[in-house]
């Protein structure tokens, strides 16, 4: 048998054996490189579920959520998350032009989450208000975000026949920091709730 | 006979009234001026504050990029961020000195933040160089050596069998 019949095999056995031995630095140049980009947002109910959300609101209840933020950016990102809240006439923002609602944030929650974590914020709320039986509406007075109470004075919403209630609107919006702007920008996400504040 | 006499109180009132209030404007002023300091404070504390944390966030960035383990820092920029936030509320409320112990407290969470930070980012640099040189450099050089063994062991064999043929 010719010694030069084993040239393959000697030629396969060597170069398995090199490849064992570049894997660490071939394991490096072929990463494919991430293409999707984006932040997860989310508002769960007491027991982290989507289910029972609270709708039906009674003065001075208190309300528990949970809000959710997953970073897939490929880096750490500083998050806002802006607490406004809005009858049904008043701005809110828009999925399809990608704009936040032109309200004020009422509170402000920072965030700063890891590429791939996740971070929650347990929320527990109540809402102070009056039914002012003349004019047939809500008047809100306060709303307490867990330890801090928010004047929220002037907030009004009228009765909803449609719906049967007096419907309002908790809802939260989402914001980046842009290190390369040095300024926060829309994030173009939010989640809310409606709530019926119940007068009798 | 009784002779009733009449008194004027309204020039005695309003002379005593206006010596209560020039008694009374100074603690009205200093009260109204400490009120508007403990505002200016508040607001330069929030500030002070806010910009803290947005170097803190981008020395994070950069040791994050740089591959550091940046978890421990986050928790103490998620805290720090805790208190700006109740800082801000209390502010909303009216409530100045309270809005200036929390903001304060945000810097001093944030104490010595960003050199901790540029110290990780340090040791993660040379981290990388070594996995470098290690992984990188160390397993190619590897491979072409055994490749070089491969053909040396290959040319031996062969002149010790090929010329046989067995």
């Amino acid at each position: 048998m010719n010694f030069h019949e084993y040239r393959a095999l000697f030629v396969a056995i060597v170069g398995i054996l090199a490849l064992l031995v570049a894997s660490p630095a071939l394991s490096r140049l072929l990463v494919f490189p991430k293409t999707e980009f984006f932040t997860e947002f989310w508002i769960l109910d007491s027991n982290h579920k989507a289910e029972n959300y609270p709708f039906n609101v009674t003065r001075t209840a208190s309300y528990s959520v949970f809000l959710g933020i997953g970073n897939h950016l490929g880096h750490t990102a500083y998050y806002v998350v802006e607490v406004k809240l809005r009858n049904q006439t008043q701005s809110a923002p828009n999925s399809f032009n990608r704009t936040s609602s032109s309200l004020p944030s009422l509170i402000n929650i920072t965030a700063f989450v890891a590429d791939e974590e996740t971070w929650e914020y347990p929320l527990t709320f109540s809402f102070d208000y009056v039914y002012n039986e003349a004019l047939s509406r809500v008047e809100f007075s306060s709303l307490k975000l867990n330890d801090a109470s928010i004047d929220v004075t002037g907030f009004t919403t009228g009765w909803d026949s449609r719906s049967s209630g007096f419907l309002y609107n908790l809802f939260f919006e989402l914001w980046i920091y842009d290190a390369a702007t040095s300024s926060f920008r829309y994030h173009e996400r939010s989640v809310g709730l409606w709530f019926n504040m119940t007068t009798s | 006979m009784r002779r009733e006499v009449h008194l004027d109180l309204k020039p005695l009132f309003v002379l005593s009234m206006l010596l209560v209030m020039a008694s009374l404007s100074p603690v009205l002023v200093s009260h109204v001026e400490a009120d508007e300091s403990n505002q200016s404070q508040a607001v330069s504390a929030l500030a002070d504050a806010e910009a803290n944390v947005v170097s803190a966030y981008k020395a994070v960035l950069k040791a994050d990029e740089a591959g550091a383990n940046v978890s421990g820092l986050l928790v103490r920029l998620n805290e720090a961020g805790g208190l700006l936030t109740r800082a801000h509320a209390a502010y909303g409320l009216g409530d100045f000195d309270y809005a200036l112990e929390l903001a304060n407290l945000c810097q001093e969470r944030l104490s010595g933040f960003v050199a901790e930070s540029d110290g990780l980012r340090e040791t993660a640099i040379q981290d990388h160089y070594r996995d470098f040189f290690v992984n990188v450099v160390g397993s190619v050089l590897g491979a072409v050596g055994v490749v070089c063994g491969g053909l040396f062991v290959w040319f031996r064999l062969d002149r010790r069998y090929g010329k046989s043929g067995s």
